[in-house]
């Protein structure tokens, strides 16, 4: 399907000639990303009829306004790093490419948050606020992730949720344009009055802005953010050394810093001391994460896999429950307690610090991968081309136990023939606040979609995951909350729904309500009506 | 079958009431909303009876005006704005159905209140959250609904907290249980399998929780709750730290919760303070002599493992920090013991209800800002007060930090006797008027109470049409709690 | 090599978008983060790396035909390598190669920029691709007392280039560099007016053969003049000789040096004495082709394997080019000892450094891109309070000088070999 004319120049006359391509080679720029074989069968997703590029909300609303008048369906995007960000439901669906919108409008240093566009990225931000001795929490989806895009739109998890916030827990105030092309801001935003809360007045809206995943912009852009903005204890520059980016780390952890690498005896073990230094209120990072064997800062897979060969097997089922702890502090007298309180942790559920985990330059590698995600995308993409990450859940460590035994179950024999990268245990696992309002968890597996055998083994695999009279039904709805799919395929939330509370019900009216034209593309959201 | 008798098959003879007395303590509080009588009061026991009322409600098209806390009540939200309402009194579903001291939460029911939630927490080694000194009546997720500021803002993430995971009842008579608490499950199973009802974060893709929140009870009724508890204290370090003028206290303040150091942490006025300490009017007024005009409460907690060593350090920091601003905090206070005021933060407010202490009435003014904010709301407040000829030193202020220290709330206690008819003109000038003035210059009536409504939403018209469209989805008929925010 | 070899790559591209910045780890002022001008610039995914990734797969699959904005994605680039040193931080992909191969295959199918035409026309007929005759090569060294290969055998070859040899005002760079070495008494010769291209900007703009035909033409003339070491002032050439003629299969069996290598090492012999001071505060701009482009290429051949299941490694081992071993550290040896000087970097720096907008033929082509490129790069260079841009090849300080005349900014532009040559 193409755009008539009329409707070709009516997007035109809003964004200008430059902005705006119907060119086959621009767009199909703008359906290729990881995930697509695995949910598409080929590496493209439905090609947009069109890609714009608007500058700012005003264009953004007008475009809106347009696709109401003729039908367009509409998906926004930042970074568009995400298997839900850029695949379209539609046959007649434009791309709104929001690169141009990529502003630090505001940092209010002393009531400790910032007000963003969509293209600004999680460590664009912290590189800003760091000046000024704030932090903004790492994404585990690594530094490109937008601030947005993880806060409002999506979904994530991140290395220092424990310290710097559940992701979805950060969002101070929002503008957004919504599927009419009417322009809501959230909360203080509406008043022009500082961005400092977006609930109410009355009922919070940012209930309707996303829930444990955001709507993948299936009812609107978000087209400004104020996010929450934690201490920073470290030095405004950090110095690095390495002059291969991917063996580059801090040339040493900052003093108020101090890196832990435990291995512990047994995943439940890991879990529970997870929790526990979360409840002691001490850690900056409290997550789980297979380091992989043979190093985080490994040139490429052939080196990894040289010193994956060096290690003994002993040492190589150390990665298998490792966990890693920042501690940060103000004061020396707040680290001797974080530290004093964390060994006491430790030796309650038989943690240890083996050496080879805890050198200086592993601790180094690990302060970059926890404080600022690095590595993530080398370690989740690299090794085998592309990843997924159901199993996955927000909630008590009771829960993420059992998710993980369940995962551990399903996942092991397609661990045992090859279908799946074979680590054992890929487990990511940060806690949330202080342990306050659960953990995150996900059983990765990392799986090459051009290999036939390993894409129809992950298949089957996460067939079994999204199964629901499988072993996961009682545990939580997959995906996120259903964010992380592509419902038109995966059918999430109409599968599920009616088990969870008939939640799907009221997100279908939600979306009806809010789009009664049906233009923002509900394929990573929901339809209000199931085709 | 008659409507009585048709509630009265669903709560129980002895759970229904239509008397005029009863109704009366419904159809008006000390707030400023017209008087507006009940037709009937009904008690639910439980969730079961909630939607069969809920149901009813639609098929008769009756409001239904929920209230968990007992009185007296302040802001009007439980005060009928229509007539032929039915008040929903939840205050007999007292359960504390579970007190998990592992993933430190509990989970009651509506008409659970601080002090007995309190006490079950004592022997699991929790503690409950708590706003400043709650009066005994008042519900524990009535507080929480409300989004009433807690007194420690380092523990204060998000502005729902401590609320955790509901069951809601929709306005549509549909239940859901939000968050980690949905599924094919009983809760009672879930409980066996590990879950926690922990994890608020929402279903799917729209977060449940947020919609209640700050509501009136105007999306849903909320018939059971987790929330987040804290440890319990082995030992605490409580401080005074007296300034005549706000400001210093302000930048302390910022300091203090940048690292997140202090539990509880909140300023007020002498004259709130005397009202916390005191319980006579005499004895406030010749406490409020000899306080300080202002006063940075600020507590160290002691729990955990090494509560000892959390304290030391913490003092010594906090010591070395008010040093550098050049603040002596105290731990006596113009004859004011510092510990004793934290025995005073520790519980809810013995009786009488301490802002009805001084003279018997109060009025609260609050809304949302920034710290830094503070003295141009306080100078605001002052003129206006002057200009309306009530006397300034009846006034109490209550400045909480919230959310982490990102914002806080910001309230102005206008104490008045209720008796004196021109007092009360000019409180309810201050409050449903005055409080405008205050908007204008930033304030955000994030909880918009009564009158509050009229100008809260002004430049937010999206925002009017949203909760509208959420309002027609929850509650279609609009029978839960008619008239109130926006709706 | 052909475009077909690189699927494996297009489909491995998760569009991760690392590609559009230097790498996150070198990240250190927001201002100056993005590492792709191309994309900076026009913003369409097509112009990133990930974006040719996704072109030359819809291509090959015959899902898109060529078209305006396919050809604009693909020359609009300076081909500076950016995109590749990002990509492999944290990939096993090869973006530049791509890239590469895509515009060779443009070439090939005939889809040419009609700006380039008339110097790959020169350099067929002239041997250079400056659209100047032959005969008037060699000009720069009129009445220069040095040795002439064409007759002559010398240790050294100095090879100054199309861009040197050409330019009016750029020839007393190379005098420069030439009596430098002469006057530290090194063996060293031209070729004068037979001196030819290298082939390696034409390589560039898709032209595969030239370059074949120049190695060819170089190994024949240098080994005949007894030749043992190469040293040119120019960046493109140098990245030309020593990496793109071994990729080829044509690697010459001698010694290819930039002349900043050279003049550290007579430095440090006390061949050249630095004596006078230079009392400036200067920052060091990394030319593309002398740092990341200038890696020495890694030949490899093998097959693609998998372990643990699914993790992709090679047998044998490939060894990736991540950009780390190019001349980083020699120029900024040298200015380090130029007395009075006062050196501060820059923040997109060595493997990160933005380009100066010149490269890929995109000064001819799209003149007002380049100048927008170097804009960035001088306001970089202003904003750590730098008096003077440096460099070490010809076409950055050229742009760089073009666009201080266009903005009016007050920055000096030199090249290493001035610093040097002011201070003995």
């Amino acid at each position: 399907m193409e755009l008539t004319e009329r409707e070709y120049k009516a997007l035109e006359d809003i964004v200008g000639v430059e902005y705006i391509s119907k060119d086959l080679a621009i767009r199909d720029t703008y359906n290729q990303v990881w995930g697509n074989k695995l949910v598409f069968g080929e590496k493209w997703s439905p090609r947009p009829v069109a890609v714009l590029l608007p500058g700012n909300t005003e264009e953004i609303q007008a475009i809106v306004k347009v696709c109401n008048r003729y039908g367009i369906q509409f998906k926004p995007f930042s970074s568009g790093f995400e298997i839900t960000a850029i695949g379209l439901a539609s046959e007649k669906g434009i791309m709104l490419d929001l690169k141009r919108m990529d502003r630090i409008l505001e940092i209010d240093v002393k009531n400790m948050h910032a007000v963003v566009e969509p293209y600004v990225s999680v460590h664009r931000l912290q590189l800003e606020v760091a000046k000024y001795g704030l932090y903004y929490g790492a994404v585990a989806a690594g530094p490109s992730a937008g601030v947005i895009a993880s806060s409002c739109c999506h979904a994530g998890s991140g290395q220092t949720n424990v310290f710097a916030g559940a992701i979805e827990r950060n969002v101070l105030g929002a503008e957004w344009v919504l599927p009419t092309g009417e322009i809501i801001k959230l909360g203080t935003a509406a008043s022009g009055d500082g961005w400092f809360s977006a609930d109410g007045p009355g009922m919070s809206l940012r209930g309707v802005l996303r829930g444990h995943c955001g709507a993948n912009g299936g009812h609107g852009v978000i087209t400004k953010a104020s996010v929450k903005l934690y201490p920073w204890y470290g030095p405004s520059e950090l110095e690095r050394s390495g002059e291969i980016p991917a063996l580059r780390a801090v040339k040493k952890v900052p003093d108020q810093y101090k890196v832990f690498v435990i291995s512990f005896p047994t995943q439940d073990n890991g879990f529970d001391a997870l929790a526990e230094i979360g409840k002691a209120e001490i850690a900056y990072s409290d997550y789980q994460i297979p380091l992989p064997p043979g190093g985080n800062l490994c040139e490429g897979n052939d080196e990894m896999w040289e010193n994956m060969q060096k290690l003994d097997p002993a040492a190589a089922k150390m990665f298998a429950t490792m966990v890693i702890v920042i501690l940060g502090a103000n004061s020396s007298r707040e680290m001797e307690y974080r530290e004093k309180y964390l060994l006491k942790i430790l030796e309650k559920f038989g943690g240890i610090l083996l050496p080879p985990l805890n050198d200086p330059m592993v601790h180094a590698g690990m302060f970059d991968a926890s404080m600022f995600s690095f590595g993530s995308v080398r370690h989740v993409f690299r090794l085998t081309s592309d990843f997924f990450i159901n199993p996955c859940a927000d909630g008590s460590e009771g829960l993420c136990k059992n998710l993980h035994k369940a995962a551990k179950e399903v996942m092991g024999p397609y661990w045992s023939n090859g279908t799946i990268l074979q680590v054992g245990s890929a487990i990511f696992h940060p806690v949330y606040e202080n342990y306050t309002v659960g953990s995150h968890h996900e059983d990765m597996y990392m799986y090459d979609p051009y290999d036939p055998d390993s894409l129809e083994g992950t298949r089957e695999l996460i067939g079994k995951t999204v199964d629901p009279n499988g072993k996961f039904r009682r545990l939580c709805v997959p995906c996120l909350g259903g964010g992380l799919q592509f419902e038109p395929v995966n059918h999430i939330h109409e599968t599920w729904g009616s088990i969870y509370d008939n939640y799907d019900v009221w997100q279908r009216q939600i979306k009806a309500a809010l789009d009664p034209n049906n233009v923002a593309d509900w394929g990573c959201y929901i339809p209000p009506v199931y085709p | 079958m008659t409507e009585e008798k048709k509630l009265k098959e669903i709560v129980g003879a002895g759970n229904f009431s239509h008397e005029q007395a009863i109704l009366g303590e419904y159809s008006e509080d000390l707030s400023f909303v017209p008087k507006v009588r009940p037709r009937y009061v009904v008690k639910p026991g439980n969730a079961e009876q909630v939607q069969k009322i809920v149901a009813w409600a639609n098929e008769t098209l009756t409001p239904l005006i929920p209230v968990s806390s007992g009185p007296p009540h302040f802001r009007g939200d439980t005060v009928p704005n229509e007539g032929g309402a039915v008040i929903v009194d939840l205050s007999r579903m007292k359960k504390i159905l579970r007190v998990d001291s592992f993933n430190k939460l509990a989970m009651v029911e509506p008409g659970v209140t601080f002090a007995e939630l309190q006490s079950e927490l004592t022997k699991a080694g929790l503690y409950a959250y708590m706003p400043l000194c709650p009066r005994n009546s008042k519900s524990v997720i009535g507080s929480m609904l409300e989004r009433e500021p807690i007194t420690m803002p380092a523990h204060h993430w998000d502005c729902t907290d401590p609320m955790l995971c509901a069951e809601i009842v929709f306005g549509t008579g549909d239940k859901l249980r939000g968050g980690e608490a949905a599924g094919p499950d009983t809760i009672e199973e879930q409980w066996e399998l590990g879950k926690a009802q922990m994890t608020p974060m929402g279903l799917g893709q729209f977060n449940e929780h947020r919609l209640i929140s700050g509501a009136q009870g105007t999306i849903g009724i909320v018939t059971w709750s987790t929330l987040k508890c804290r440890f319990l204290s082995k030992m605490n370090r409580t401080f005074l730290v007296p300034s005549e003028q706000i400001e210093p206290l302000i930048d302390l303040s910022y300091k203090l919760l940048r690292i997140r150091l202090g539990d509880h942490l909140f300023l007020l006025n002498g004259l709130n303070l005397a009202c916390l300490l005191a319980k006579t009017p005499d004895r406030i007024e010749e406490l409020r002599a000899i306080l300080p005009p202002w006063a940075l409460i600020v507590s160290f907690e002691g729990y955990g493992e090494l509560p000892e060593d959390k304290v030391r350090y913490q003092e010594a920091d906090f010591i070395d920090m008010a040093q550098s601003c050049q603040i002596e905090p105290k731990t006596t206070l113009s004859g004011v013991n510092a510990d004793e005021f934290a025995v005073i933060l520790s519980r809810p407010s013995v009786e009488p209800y301490w802002k009805l202490r001084l003279k018997g009435g109060c009025n609260d003014i609050f809304f949302l800002t920034t710290l830094d904010k503070i003295p141009v709301f306080v100078s605001a407040i002052s003129r206006l007060m002057y200009t309306h000829r009530y006397p300034v030193e009846s006034m109490g202020v209550y400045i909480q930090p919230v959310v982490q220290g990102t914002s806080c709330h910001c309230e102005f206690n206008l104490y008045h006797d209720p008796a004196k008819k021109n007092e009360l003109d000019n409180i309810r000038w201050m409050v449903n008027e005055g409080s405008r003035d205050l908007a204008k210059q930033g304030g955000f009536f994030s909880r918009p109470y009564g009158a509050w409504a009229d100008f809260a939403y002004t430049g937010a018209a999206e925002a009017v049409a949203m909760q509208r469209k959420m309002k027609k989805i929850f509650d279609p008929k609009g029978i839960l709690n008619p008239g109130k925010l926006c709706l | 090599m052909s475009l077909e070899t690189y699927k494996h790559d297009m489909l491995r591209c998760t569009r991760c978008s690392y590609c559009k910045w230097i790498p996150f780890e070198n990240f250190r002022q927001s201002d100056f983060i993005k590492g792709c001008p191309s994309v900076a610039k026009y913003h369409w995914h097509a112009y990133s790396a990930g974006g040719k990734f996704n072109i030359a797969l819809s291509f090959l699959e015959g899902r898109i035909p060529y078209s305006e904005p396919f050809l604009n994605a693909v020359y609009q680039c300076q081909m500076d390598g950016s995109c590749d040193v990002s990509c492999k931080s944290v990939q096993d992909i090869e973006p530049l190669q791509l890239m590469q191969e895509l515009r060779m295959r443009c070439v090939e199918d005939g889809q040419v920029i009609p700006a380039h035409t008339p110097m790959i026309d020169c350099l067929r007929k002239e041997d250079n691709m400056m659209q100047r005759l032959k005969a008037d090569r060699g000009k720069w060294a009129k009445s220069l007392d040095v040795k002439d290969l064409t007759k002559e055998e010398a240790e050294v070859y100095f090879h100054a280039g199309c861009k040197y040899s050409f330019d009016e005002g750029l020839g007393h760079v190379a005098r420069d560099g030439l009596t430098l070495l002469r006057e530290a008494r090194v063996d060293v010769g031209i070729m004068g007016q037979a001196e030819m291209c290298c082939g390696g900007r034409a390589y560039e703009l898709g032209y595969g053969g030239e370059l074949a035909k120049y190695a060819s033409r170089h190994k024949k003339a240098l080994e005949k003049a007894g030749v043992k070491t190469i040293v040119t002032p120019c960046s493109h050439c140098y990245q030309t000789m020593k990496v793109l003629y071994d990729k080829v299969g044509q690697k010459l069996g001698m010694e290819v040096l930039h002349i900043t290598e050279y003049l550290d090492r007579l430095i440090r012999e006390g061949k050249i004495k630095l004596r006078k001071p230079v009392p400036l505060t200067v920052t060091y701009h990394d030319p593309c082709h002398l740092g990341r482009l200038a890696e020495p290429w890694v030949h490899w051949n093998g097959k693609e394997t998998k372990v643990l299941g699914q993790m992709i490694v090679h047998d044998p081992p490939k060894k990736f080019r991540r950009g780390a071993n190019g001349v980083y550290d020699v120029p900024r040896n040298i200015l380090n000892s130029l007395p009075g000087l006062k050196f501060v970097e820059m923040y997109r720096i060595r493997a990160s450094a933005w380009c100066c907008g010149s490269g890929g033929g995109v000064k001819e082509a799209y003149p007002e891109f380049a100048i927008w490129t170097a804009k960035d790069r001088i306001r970089e260079a202003k904003s750590i309070g730098a008096e003077a841009i440096l460099s070490a090849c010809p076409y950055c300080t050229q742009n760089f000088k073009d666009t201080i005349k266009e903005t009016g900014e007050k920055l000096k532009v030199f090249d290493v070999i001035e610093l040097v040559q002011q201070s003995i």
